[in-house]
């Protein structure tokens, strides 16, 4: 158990964390330090998977690992004990991290004193990449500044400053955030669209020379496990049903420019509305157990590129405006790309809205994720010849922006006319938006 | 619109609201036949009479007790404390009776209190303060501070019509020196704060003759863009444009002409630190006199009161931060 240079060493366990507050378990996905390898203290030590979120678990100790418990694959209970280290561990054998470990006592033999570089270049690179200034990092902001650079989500190490002593001040930022911004939409660079089904791109590949190779299957990506396992079991559990409605998103287009944000928080928003009128929709279902949400937490679907995707919870949506919705979702779409949510961020949807209308799909029937029972697909929005009445009841062709909203909607739940009616209630809302 | 001298603006206001509404009457040392101290009162008695335009003893708890009576009775008194210095005697007239008036027996008290304050004309301790602080922490009074003339007429009015009790600071050294187009008639000056100059790089905010003093101290600073903030009013203190100053600005320097513990910048400093520390690019500095009586001697008395190349200098290294 401990290794022979070893004396009776305090010992420190690693045990599975508690990731967020519904989270009660966690699977060893791998271990990045092997029995007998010295581990600093908050090195990663592991990384543990929790729905579709997978963490870094920080070792809480410097020293020698001495055991491991649970073996890759394994799921186990917040708490169990996952590794042992032994805190006073000496280095028996030469290990890179060890070069800069203070000497225990004067008689060890094994300081390796003829190591030639500094000890700080003998710690271990920190897993965050570079920082192109350093000496920066231990700068100081005011809180302007600093507010500043969160809500334009500005790394301030970048900045020049123009204050006394190169502070950064608040005008340095604002003209930081503005020459990026200019440069941005010269580039024309778009936002990334939250949600892609398909990852096809026509025209890779062409002619093939050579002798036929039959290509290597590989085994699929977790993530790509993951998604395909819940599908599976909602399409085994439930009674799906779509049904489609066509919008007229006129008024949200004009709304959409005066707030500079995209449709999508605006829909959201005609959809918290209406869930609010029917209740039964914002619902689980699990078993025979109907459970009716009063709050809702609205779940949105998030590509991450082609990889897999991911869906994210805004909480408490019914009192976020839409422009609190756009910033939670831009908020949430980002840690997701980034792989920073944690477990909390994607538990508890009480509905969903997946939105792959970008590429100019018309048409899907959306899988419902379990146990909610209904998820809303928002499509392209399109202009399209449609026939309007106007006030003194005549008839007239008009070019609209029209959108078709797809409902997917347990039977097992609720029936048909109460998915048209959500549906309907959500037309005239978007018909009717006041902006 | 007439040029009126800082003085005659408050002159004209009494004047006007005296001739509008006779529940108005005036008390005060020597403000009668002699016109008072300043002469704000000169001619009074001739056009309203000894009845409404009172001389009364060197007493100023019996001033403004008996101006508490009157007012209770439905009578609408203005108090003239002779200096701002003399105010103390009828403190608890003031804090204690006047204040807490419709607190404790539901009766309002329409008194108008005027103090002419502050220094710089070798005053000394007795005649050059600011105490405009003390009333601040004592609920149910209001006060004002006037830095313009036409403001120093519609708040006189205001002051006047007001049914709580305000402490009008009237500023002796902007008396004869500031002039200023002054509306005709009668109106009324809101008790709320005034943008005496917009700016975006950095705010004064100030009140009464320092007003004048962070102007003319931040005319040109290397071109910087300064807001100067009148507040005005100091209770009700408002609260939303000293918010949106520094929102707007960032930086914040403070000017009280009184003494610096506790002055009436203290609190909009502690204001600022509660409720905009996120739009804050800087520390809040203040400018004031230093805990310390006024000095009679001149060069004494210009180097403890905020002047103009302090305030500058306290904006330029602001600016720099």
């Amino acid at each position: 158990m401990t290794s022979s240079s070893t004396d009776t060493g305090t010992i420190v366990d690693v045990t599975m964390p508690q990731m967020g507050v519904s989270v009660a378990e966690g699977t060893i996905v791998e271990w990045r330090k092997q029995r007998g390898d010295w581990v600093e203290a908050d090195e990663t030590i592991c990384e543990v998977s929790t729905d579709k979120i997978d963490t870094e678990i920080p070792s809480p100790a410097s020293g020698r690992v001495v055991e491991i418990l649970v073996e890759v694959g394994v799921t186990v209970q917040v708490g169990v004990t996952l590794a042992r280290i032994a805190t006073d561990a000496r280095p028996g054998e030469p290990h890179s991290a060890e070069v800069d470990a203070p000497p225990a006592a004067p008689a060890t033999p094994a300081a390796p004193a003829a190591a030639p570089s500094p000890p700080a270049a003998a710690r271990p690179a920190p897993p965050a990449p570079p920082r192109p200034h350093p000496e920066r990092s231990r700068r100081r902001y005011s809180p302007v500044v600093q507010r500043v650079a969160d809500e334009h989500d500005v790394d301030l190490d970048l900045i020049e400053g123009t204050g006394r002593e190169g502070r950064v001040t608040k005008q340095d930022v604002l003209a930081w955030v503005h020459a990026r911004s200019a440069s941005h939409s010269a580039d024309g660079e778009p936002e990334p669209v939250l949600h892609i089904e398909s990852p096809y791109r026509p025209g890779a590949g062409g002619s093939v020379t050579g002798p036929y190779v039959a290509p290597e299957g590989r085994p699929l990506s977790r993530m790509r496990q993951q998604i395909g396992e819940h599908m599976k079991r909602s399409q085994q559990t439930a009674a799906t049903c779509t049904t489609w409605i066509e919008v007229d998103v006129s008024r949200i287009e004009v709304a959409r420019k005066q707030l500079a944000i995209t449709a999508l928080p605006l829909i959201a928003r005609c959809v918290i509305g209406a869930l609010v009128d029917f209740p039964l929709i914002n619902a689980w279902l699990e078993d025979d157990v109907h459970t009716v949400h009063e709050q809702v937490n609205l779940g949105i679907a998030v590509a991450l590129g082609e990889d897999g995707l991911i869906v994210p919870v805004v909480r408490g949506a019914q009192d976020l405006s839409p422009e609190g919705l756009s910033r939670r979702i831009r908020d949430l779409a980002r840690r997701a790309r980034a792989r920073q949510l944690s477990p909390d961020d994607v538990r508890g949807a009480t509905f969903t809205i997946t939105n792959p209308g970008q590429f100019g799909s018309m048409m899907a029937t959306p899988v419902i994720s379990q146990p909610q029972v209904a998820i809303l697909d928002v499509e392209a929005i399109i202009k399209r010849p449609v026939v309007i009445t106007d006030a003194f009841g005549d008839d007239a062709i008009a070019i609209r922006p029209m959108v078709i909203l797809g409902l997917s909607w347990d039977h097992r739940a609720l029936d048909g006319a109460l998915a048209a009616r959500f549906l309907a209630n959500i037309k005239k809302r978007v018909e009717s938006y006041e902006y | 619109m007439t040029e009126l001298t800082y003085l005659r603006a408050i002159s004209d206001g009494l004047r006007t609201e005296m001739r509008e509404d006779e529940r108005v009457l005036l008390m005060g040392e020597d403000i009668g036949v002699y016109g008072g101290a300043f002469k704000v009162t000169d001619g009074f008695i001739e056009e309203f009479g000894p009845d409404r335009v009172m001389d009364t003893p060197l007493a100023e708890a019996g001033i403004v007790g008996t101006a508490v009576g009157a007012a209770v009775v439905g009578l609408r008194p203005v108090c003239e404390m002779q200096f701002a210095d003399f105010v103390s005697c009828g403190f608890d007239q003031i804090v204690n009776v006047a204040g807490k008036m419709l607190y404790r027996q539901g009766l309002p008290v329409n008194i108008t209190v005027r103090l002419p304050s502050g220094g710089g004309f070798s005053g000394g301790p007795f005649h050059s303060q600011n105490p405009e602080a003390w009333f601040m922490h004592a609920p149910g009074l209001k006060v004002v501070a006037p830095s313009t003339p036409e403001d120093a007429k519609g708040l006189i009015i205001a002051s006047i019509r007001d049914p709580n009790p305000v402490i009008y600071m009237e500023h002796k050294n902007l008396y004869r020196h500031v002039k200023g187009e002054v509306p005709e008639g009668s109106y009324e000056t809101p008790f709320s704060a005034r943008v005496a100059r917009p700016g975006s790089d950095l705010v004064v905010i100030t009140y009464g003759a320092m007003v004048h003093t962070a102007l003319e101290a931040t005319e040109d600073i290397e071109g910087a863009s300064i807001m100067v903030l009148d507040l005005r009013s100091l209770v009700p203190l408002d609260e939303a444009a000293i918010l949106s100053a520094v929102h707007e600005c960032s930086k914040v320097v403070i000017v009280d002409e009184a003494n610096q513990t506790c002055a009436a910048g203290a609190q909009v400093s502690a204001l600022i630190a509660e409720r905009a520390f996120e739009d804050l690019d800087g520390p809040i500095v203040r400018v004031a006199s230093p805990d310390i009586p006024i000095p009679f001697s001149p060069p004494l008395e210009a180097a403890v009161l905020p002047s103009v190349e302090r305030v500058r200098e306290a904006c330029r290294d602001l600016l720099e931060y």
